[in-house]
Order: structure tokens, then sequence, then C-alpha cells
């Protein structure tokens, strides 16, 4: 390999998504010269296109679990998974931080956590999903869950002037969605950070039990493989690469090798899919706006540890998930104007692994749902099928493989007893995910202390979803942005020393 | 079908019958370790042309996925895909560029619906070799196999060759997806929920119709 390029800071950010912006903007505006290493591309919110393809494989990477039955999607790009995601905010639920206090020492995380939250709910500029944002297909929703006397809200959203475009999963190309892109990493540009596009880390430096900075090779825009060795030489060092990527990488870098990567956990999620006699067009609008809480087990809740959500229907990922194949697939397609889908969002209680696979940039994922999250999805989805009946459907499609269309409760009838079976999913997959490099405020338990640095290296903090102990129950981008600002502001108090 | 293809076939109907999963993994694997599978499956069947600058899939396999995705997606994608006006394949290549870590699997999945034997249901040739009628028999087959190995082959390759399809121009217009499209069948406003029809929204919990 050539001699590498080196670069000097003071610090070293390793993502710059919603946990890598937040606390980068941090650092830098602290006077701290930062550089932000990034695997993804940078592409400018004027070149996000309309399309389903091209902006999947651009913007973020697929992984599949060793087992091949469930797929993990993560943003990759500057500005990470905000990009992709649906702008959906809520606060850290107090059944959360609770546990984190219970289960995990965690009692000073949890009691300073609400306060940056509000920090950053500001800063994103989160608010109400005002009727002028109200589609059809959130309609659909909220009209079933009030039918049924279910309890369910409409979900705030960091975005200023949203155009109803329903292109938040393809990169925003107005710059209305408060992605990191937009709201973090300008704010550490102007404070001088610098921002790597296309470097993927390969190592932490660690050298006498201090981090030094990180190893890594900048990658080919085009064909995404390595062509350039480069050493960032920095006392500091933030790991926000994602939960799927930040766990690995302290792992293969010999850092807590009996801890990192394990503990990870995601919100399973799978669609339900219903036909409407009247056209939803549940491709425009907020791609995600209205949420069934009857289920929950936070904020308040007592129920099985579910959310029922809105979401947009496109013809790539509704065609995976509408089961079966050849004319009736065909058929249930060329409805697809009139088609609603409401996407499960479930607390696992699952836990599993992520270390590095051969290649850095394909982690191996164990991960696979116990019986008790295959009951209670098995639940979830003959709820959202219950309320998409009440909410005026012809007929619902669950995401089982040999399972007809439910036109009654009476077909409901024919769902399994038992939990489902993973391998007669048409898709299940996960987008929310945690742990890998967990805060413990007992060492012997956890990768990082309660502040997010790493028990065994000084000067190394994680700072993004995989240091927290555990799933949310909600869509988690507001509870990591707050962990990472606290988590940068630790950083930056230590080093004042 | 060719005298290398024929002699791997052979094989496979011997080994394939009565397969529970870790022999099927197996058989995969020792196949491929012995070099078998990439040299007598990597070309494309004869008189089938795959596109240049395919990077994930070799020509066989682009074959095989276009075959699939002609069942798959029914009457009119395979009548698109048999005009050459959509080419699912070709867009799975592309679309595997940010899922990288489903090329190995996706190629041993659609090596397996081109070379296995399953008798009981007359398939005794490579599948792109099979009229469309027992293609789908195959299919059907596969989905509804007590063998979980086998409803994992099915649905990897359903995923990818709907994914595949439908990310065509042309197979979004067949659906009335206006997203992109130049001449599109709704707007932003067809989506809204006309202001006369608001009712109270925020915190609608437990409201009655």
């Amino acid at each position: 390999m050539a001699q590498a390029e080196r670069i000097a800071a003071d610090a070293v950010v390793i993502g710059s998504g919603a946990g890598g912006g937040p606390a980068a903007a941090a650092l830098a505006e602290a006077g701290l010269e930062v550089v932000v290493l990034e695997a993804g591309a940078r592409v400018a919110s004027s070149d996000f296109v309309p399309d389903e393809a091209l902006s999947r494989a651009r913007l973020g990477r697929i992984s599949v679990c060793t087992d091949g039955l469930q797929s993990f999607y993560a943003g990759s790009c500057v500005g990470g998974s905000t990009v992709v995601n649906d702008a959906l905010c809520w606060r850290p639920p107090a059944e959360v931080l609770e546990a984190w206090r219970r289960e995990h020492a965690l009692g000073a995380a949890a009691d300073a956590l609400p306060a940056y939250a509000e920090r950053i709910w500001r800063d994103v500029h989160a608010e109400p999903t005002d009727d002028a944002h109200r589609n059809r297909n959130a309609e659909a929703l909220r009209r079933g869950a009030a039918r049924l006397g279910w309890a369910n809200e409409s979900m705030p959203r960091n975005v200023r002037g949203c155009a109803n475009l329903g292109r938040c999963n393809f990169g925003c190309p107005t710059g209305a969605k408060q992605s990191s892109l937009v709201a973090w990493v300008p704010r550490a540009e102007r404070a001088g950070a610098r921002v790597l596009a296309d470097v993927r880390a390969l190592h932490l430096r660690v050298e006498a039990g201090r981090a030094r900075g990180v190893l890594a090779t900048r990658l080919d825009p085009r064909t995404r493989e390595p062509v350039a060795p480069l050493q960032v030489d920095a006392p500091l060092v933030l790991v926000a690469a994602g939960a799927l990527e930040s766990g690995p990488l302290l792992r293969r870098s010999g850092i807590d090798d009996a801890r990192a990567g394990r503990g990870f956990q995601a919100h399973s999620s799978a669609y339900v899919t219903a036909r409407f006699p009247e056209p939803i067009h549940a491709y425009f609008g907020p791609t995600m706006a209205h949420a069934v809480s009857e289920f929950s087990d936070v904020n308040g809740h007592a129920g099985p540890g579910y959310m029922l959500e809105n979401t947009a229907v496109h013809p790539m990922q509704t065609a995976a998930v509408l089961p079966g194949f050849g004319a009736p697939h065909a058929r249930a397609m060329a409805a697809l104007p009139h088609l609603a889908h409401a996407v499960v969002v479930l607390r696992d209680r699952t836990r599993g692994s992520v270390v590095s696979g051969e290649d850095p940039a394909s982690p191996r994922i164990d991960y696979a749902l116990e019986a008790p999250d295959l009951e209670r999805m098995r639940h979830a989805f003959a709820n959202a099928a219950r309320l998409y009946l009440a909410s005026g459907a012809v007929e619902v499609w669950l995401p089982l493989e040999g399972y007809g269309p439910v036109r009654s409760e009476r077909d409901l009838a024919r769902l399994p007893e038992a939990p489902l079976d993973r391998s007669r999913l048409s898709l299940l997959y996960a987008v929310h995910l945690f742990g890998g490099a967990n805060m413990d405020g007992r060492r012997a338990q956890g990768v990082c202390d309660p502040e997010g640095a790493c028990w065994n290296v000084a000067g190394l903090f994680v700072a993004d979803a995989s240091s927290l102990p555990g799933n949310t129950g909600v869509n988690p981008q507001i509870t990591v942005m707050a962990h990472a600002l606290r988590v940068a502001e630790a950083a930056l108090a230590r080093r004042r020393g | 079908v060719s005298a290398r293809d024929g002699a791997l076939h052979a094989r496979s109907a011997r080994d394939l019958e009565g397969l529970d999963r870790r022999g099927f993994l197996r058989l995969i694997a020792v196949a491929a370790a012995a070099g078998a599978l990439p040299l007598a499956c990597s070309r494309a069947p004869l008189g089938v042309a795959a596109p240049p600058g395919l990077r994930f899939l070799s020509a066989r396999a682009w074959a095989v996925l276009n075959a699939a995705a002609a069942r798959i997606t029914g009457p009119p994608g395979a009548a698109l895909i048999a005009a050459g006006r959509v080419d699912p394949a070709l867009h799975a290549d592309a679309f595997l560029a940010g899922a990288p870590s489903l090329a190995a699997p996706l190629a041993q999945a659609l090596l397996a619906l081109e070379f296995a034997i399953w008798p009981l249901v007359g398939k005794l040739r490579p599948f792109t070799g099979l009229a469309p009628e027992a293609q789908d028999a195959v299919l059907s087959e596969l989905a509804e196999s007590r063998i979980e190995t086998k409803r994992r082959i099915f649905m990897g390759v359903r995923s990818v060759a709907l994914m595949g399809f439908y990310a065509s121009p042309e197979a979004r217009a067949l659906v009335r997806y206006p997203m992109g499209a130049a001449d599109p069948a709704a707007t932003i406003a067809d989506a809204m929920v006309p202001a006369a029809d608001e009712r109270a929204y925020h915190g609608a919990s437990r409201e009655e119709p």
C-alpha cells in the first residue's frame, strides 16, 4: 500500500449522521480543529432525484443478517440515515430512561438527556405535522384507529417548509428536512470542521491506552473500492458510524473484544398493505406522519410494545412487500394508487451481535427474532388488518407468503396460532438500530461509561445509537442526536481537564 | 443445455433429491470450492447475450434472474421483459451496489434455481430452458416447500426480481406511479386531504367516527 496521506486535527469524528453531525458541530463550535470521516458520498440536496432505485443505491446500504432472513438499511452518505429517514421526531420516552437507570446504572445519563433533547428539538426545528401536511395515507391510518377507539397521534417532523413531495426517503431536494446534511454538517463546517466524504475508517489507533487517531482509506466514489490510505492523527476520537459499523470498528481495533459488537438490537419492521376503493396516492405528502400508539409500551402506554405508523407507497418496496407472484401479484400492484401502507415498528426484546465481516463495509450480523417477538409481530399484523378494514379498506395484505388477502375478521382466523415463521415473511427489515458499544455505569458490563467514553481507552468516545443500551420504542433520531451532543460536551469537558 | 451444464445438472439431480437445508448449502459450497460452479455457471445460456458492464451478476445469473422475473412479475411484466423493454436483472445489478452483501447469496440462489433438479414438478432442465408453465410450477414448489432453504431461494429471487423490475420507468408506468414520470397521472394535491374534510387532527386519540 502506498504511503498514507496524513492529517492532524484536535478531534476526528467518524460518521456524519444523527450522531456524528451534532457531535462534530459541538466540537467545532467549541474551537477544536475537527475532521469528519464519512464512508458515503456527499450528495447535495439539489442533486437528489425522485428515483427509488437510484436513491437507495446511492444514499444507503442494505445489509442482511447471517441467516438471510432480515435486512437492515442505513444511510451511507454525508448526513447518514437522517438523509433517508422520514423526519419523525419523538422525545426519549420516560420508560426507556427509567430502564437505563434501573438496568444499566445510567442514572446521570437518563437525568441529563431530556434537556439535550429539548435543545435538539429546537435546533432541528421539530414541529407538529399540521393539516397542510396531512395526506390520505396518514388519514387512512388515523380514521381506522379512531373508529376502533385506539390511541393515535400525528407525529412531529423536523422540517422547514415541507412541500409534500413524498421524497423523504430519496433525499429531500428542497432542503426542507432538517437532516444532518442540512442542519449539522453546515454548522460544523462554518465552525471550521473538514468533512471528508468517501473515506472509510478501518482501524482506531490506540497507544498506551490513549486514542491517537484513525487509519482509514479513501474510496473510489464510483466503485466504492479502497484507493488510497489516509491517517488522521488526533488525541480525541468520536465514533459515530452507526450501529452496524461502530461496534465492529471498535472490535477490529482490539478495543473490548469481550463486549464490542454485542447487545445489538433493532426495531424490527414489516409492512401491512391495504387497498381502498378510492385513490390514496400514498407516494405524495409526508412519507410518514401518523402513528397508532395503542400497542406501544412507552409514553404512558402499557401495550405489547409496537407502533403502527403510516408509510409511503413506492413501487420497488411495495412489490417486495406484497406476497405471492405472477398474475395475482401484478393485479395487486396495478392498484398502486389505491394502496396504503402501515409499518409495524416492533420494540424488539431480541438481542444479537454485529462484528466485522471480511469486508469492513459488510458487517456480520447475527440477529434472529425470538419467538416472543415473532408472536408480537403476529399480533401487530392482525391489528393492522383490523385497523384498515375499519378504515374502509377493501382488502389487506399481510407480508406473509402463502397467506391470501384479508377481507374480513374471519380471514384473520387463518393466521397461524404459533409465532410467525421468519422464512415466510415477504420482507422483514429494520432501520432503527442500536447497541454494539453500549454504555453502562458498571465497567464490567459496558463498552462505554455513562458519558459515552470507552472504559478502556482514554480519548475515545462513542456518540451514536451504538452506545445506547437498547432500543427506544419510538423513532430514535432525536434521542440519538441528544445523546451525541451530550457525549461531545462530555468529551470537551474531559479535554479541558 | 451444454455438455458441461448437463454434467453439472446430473450431479445436481442426484445430490438435490430429498435434500435438507444443511446438505443443500454444503453442496453449493463444495461445488463452488471445486470450481465447478464458476466455470459452468457464469456463462449465459446458449443464444442469450448478457449486456456489457454487469458488476455483480454473471451472465448466467443475469439470464436466470430475468427468466424468473418474467414469471414473478406476471403477464404485464413478462411482456415487457420479452420485448426487451425492461431488463430487471440489469437494474438489480445496479441496485446491488447499495447492497453488496446480497450479491453472493443471490448468486447462489440463482444457481440453485437454474441447475437444481426437482423431479416432482418436472424440473429436469435448467430453469432458463423450461416452458413458462413449468417455470411457474418450479417457483410455486419453492415458495411452498417445507424445506426452509428452498423458501429462502424463492424469497431472495422474488424480492430482487420484483425490485429490479419496478426500478424501471416502464414498469412504474404500468402501475401509474407518477413520481418522476414525464406525464404524471396524479399530483401532490390528489394525495392530500382536502381542507373541507379536515377534522380535529392533532392528538386525535379515541375519536369516534
